[in-house]
């Protein structure tokens, strides 16, 4: 078929013992009935203790080398591990950014000493990060990004404003996109990456309340923030191509078709409860567990790709856009087939994680990249 | 970039492990490409079957894919036999193949009734059928049935009996059409004489159903295939405002939907024939065993070809709802498929049922694992 190829996979034994050691790994830490409150997806609790117990498992780095602190696992070692964590709503807050997308960004175009000095602390839990791309002129075009880093004594002196910043209050590092020369007729050219530590001097982080209130989001405002020359993130010149390759990498994981699961499982609980469900309502829940069932084998076969050493940049904007829509989707179809007046005050958890569902839904399109413009990505890959 | 470590020496994971025969597909692409063209597929709507290309089909043993040697069919594995109905898919063939072989070849070889020579139909057991047995003689209607005159056998399933009757000796056949104008015809005896045989344990008009549904979920699989390639090719070539059409965001936005819920269809194509696979080859009840996949792969094929279609029309604009160009063979042959042997919403409700069986506590495992969750 046109561009994109999925192939079918299962799980090895070795994987199989994985995953069954995650499944006990969460019975223990987070036992039903024992108080834990799961979260939608990505967007989980922050919670550093979590984060380090996961950690002393070997749940972090997967996939970052043993020398640097991590296991030298693969794609699909990191898939078992999410996928289970995820659908158990596991406060999976704190590290998220930081092992999904820092530590493989790192390990692709940082220095020895960044390796050294950033990787353990990721694959130990200990060291979380926010993503420093967005501006307020500049969203999914990023080569518009106008903060700027112009050379310093032994480093860069940077300014400008980051929005949208995540956990840039809890954080200990953001990465991000600054202009370092002027527009030379291609606009890709003179981006560049730093990494530079939230509590420097000349930052100031102001919350920006997320619609249902809660805090999220962050301005970062950047007043001749000195970066030093070890905290450049690969080429100066090159940050274009470094963030393209950072998007493209973890698209496809099971972060963008899961975020909705605990609310699905809550309504299946109701209708297992009930005696006489409406065929409405069955027809919503198959159609949901069918594309569960076929989307996770999509994002799967993703990972297994990329641990056969492939870029499958189409495949995974393919995943993302089925997925994040189909998030979606489920909390609406369950809203088409049940009476309730979802609110954050509920009296039942499920129904206060419909009401988060409904509040926080449209920011899985957004998140990520948004589905307009990884469509117009994907259509490149399918044309001929 | 390779960035597997250690756990790499594994036998199961990194390859399909239930892949179909690659020559058996490049040889039927191949066939189909020169036999069964655009000309073709319309004379045959036109007569109500087609000589040449079910020839051609039958000489390379294609319709027997899937049925026991031992039965009289050409052998092989359910990656093969759906390969097959892909590959019919994706060209529109306007023949009995799956009844033929996976439907009509299955329910004569667990009856242990010969296989004729020519092709099968199968009555698909729809509502307000009345077909009985009385020692020898069937009497009563059938519906749906396709290609009921053309084929040489009728095989139906009748009072816990695999029957299987010339058409030739029903007291009428009432011609009527799907929406892609393929023959689906209500047919009527009397007493007719039929040669039948008790049906095992196993073969009965559920697993009849599943497996009807994995048939035609197949096929849609492949015409979304074909669609998905025609609809990118010409929204790559036509021009307007100076630029390929594909290029302008809208556009672009309808192609990728489009391929990406062909590509889903695909994938749930691939973990039935696994979960297929496991329970058992194509002559066993295995289509039983693995009835959750089944009814997610309907479930999810349907709602494939509702979008796909939808949108493969959008962007072709005018020229797609001429009958010269050859977009309409597919679409509404999607429509008719969608609802044959379930539609989707049947099928949602057995997904759903099964989902509500399995409760919260569990539902994970099982669209994790499917029907292995519960094994």
């Amino acid at each position: 078929m046109a561009g994109a190829t999925f192939e079918y996979t299962e799980l090895t034994d070795a994987e199989r013992e994985l995953r069954d050691d995650v499944r006990d790994f969460l019975a223990t830490e987070l036992p039903i009935g024992g108080g834990h409150r799961p979260g939608l997806g990505m967007s989980a609790e922050f919670d550093p203790a979590f984060s380090k117990k996961m950690a002393a498992r070997g749940y972090l780095g997967m996939a970052l080398p043993t020398s640097y602190g991590g296991h030298s696992r693969g794609a699909v070692d990191r898939f078992i591990v999410v996928e289970e964590l995820l659908r158990a709503g596991a406060p999976v807050g704190a590290h998220w950014v930081a092992d999904r997308q820092t530590g493989p960004t790192v390990l692709n175009f940082g220095t020895e000493e960044q390796k050294q000095r950033f990787l353990p602390a990721i694959a130990a839990g200990e060291m979380y990060f926010s993503i420093g791309m967005s501006e307020p002129d500049a969203g999914s075009d990023l080569a518009s990004v106008r903060t700027t880093a112009v050379r310093g004594q032994d480093g860069w002196i940077v300014n400008g404003t980051k929005i949208w910043t995540s956990g840039a209050h809890q954080n200990h590092y953001f990465i991000v996109l600054c202009r370092t020369s002027p527009d030379d007729g291609d606009r890709h050219n003179g981006l560049s990456q730093f990494m530079i530590k939230l509590d420097t001097p000349g930052i100031a982080i102001n919350p920006i309340a997320f619609l249902d209130g809660t805090h999220h989001f962050n301005e970062v405002v950047m007043t001749d923030v000195f970066v030093p020359d070890e905290d450049v993130l690969g080429e100066i010149g090159r940050g274009w191509q470094q963030v393209n390759s950072e998007l493209a990498f973890e698209r496809a994981g099971p972060d963008r078709y899961l975020s909705t699961w605990q609310v699905f499982k809550w309504f299946v609980g109701t209708l297992a409860e009930g005696s006489d469900a409406e065929a409405a309502a069955m027809r919503a829940t198959g159609r949901i567990a069918a594309r569960y069932w076929a989307l996770r084998q999509l994002s799967f076969a993703v990972a297994r790709a990329i641990d056969a050493g492939q870029a499958p940049a189409l495949e995974a904007a393919i995943v993302k856009d089925l997925g994040t829509t189909f998030e979606q989707e489920v909390t609406e179809a369950i809203l088409e087939v049940i009476e309730h007046e979802p609110s954050l005050d509920s009296a039942t958890l499920g129904e206060q994680l419909l009401a988060q569902a409904i509040l926080t839904g449209p920011s899985f399109t957004l998140r990520g990249g948004t589905t307009e413009i990884l469509r117009t990505i994907a259509a490149k890959g399918l044309r001929r | 970039m390779n960035r597997r470590g250690g756990s790499a020496s594994t036998n199961l994971g990194p390859t399909n492990p239930y892949p179909a025969d690659p020559t058996l597909v490049e040889t039927l692409e191949r066939l189909l490409t020169a036999t069964c063209t655009h000309e073709a597929i319309q004379e045959a709507e036109a007569v109500g079957w087609a000589p040449k290309i079910w020839e051609s089909l039958a000489a390379t043993g294609a319709p027997w894919v899937g049925v026991a040697e031992s039965a009289g069919g050409s052998g092989g594995t359910w990656a093969d036999a759906l390969a097959v109905l892909q590959e019919c898919g994706a060209h529109a063939v306007p023949l009995p193949v799956a009844e033929t072989g996976l439907l009509g070849g299955w329910l004569l070889g667990s009856a242990g009734i010969a296989l004729p020579d020519g092709p099968v139909t199968v009555v698909p057991g729809s509502g307000g059928d009345s077909l009985s047995l009385a020692g020898d003689r069937l009497s009563g209607l059938a519906a749906n049935v396709p290609w009921a005159q053309a084929s040489e056998r009728i095989v139906a399933l009748v009072d816990g009996h695999v029957v299987s009757v010339a058409p030739a000796a029903a007291a009428s056949v009432e011609t009527r059409r799907n929406l892609a104008g393929e023959p689906r015809e209500v047919v009527t005896f009397d007493g007719a004489t039929v040669e039948h045989a008790p049906a095992p344990a196993g073969v009965d008009a559920d697993a009849l159903r599943l497996r009807g549904a994995i048939a035609r979920s197949a096929l849609i699989a492949g015409a979304l295939r074909r669609a998905t390639d025609l609809t990118t090719g010409y929204a790559s070539d036509r021009r307007q405002f100076g630029k390929p059409v594909a290029t302008f965001q809208a556009v672009a936005g309808q192609l990728v939907r489009l391929a990406s819920e062909a590509q889903l269809v695909q994938m749930a194509l691939l973990t039935t024939v696994a979960a297929l696979s496991r329970a058992g080859g194509p002559e066993t009840d295995a289509a039983s065993q693995a009835a959750f996949e089944v009814a997610a792969f309907k479930a999810t094929a349907g709602e494939g070809a509702t979008v796909v279609s939808a949108r493969s029309h959008q962007v072709h604009g005018a020229i797609g709802m001429t009958q010269e160009y050859e977009l309409h063979q597919l679409t509404r042959r999607l429509w008719s498929w969608r609802e044959e042997f379930g539609s989707t919403s049947y099928w949602r409700e057995q997904v759903g049922r099964r989902a509500v069986a399995t409760g919260p506590d569990h539902l994970w495992e099982l669209v994790n694992q499917g029907s292995a969750a519960s094994a």
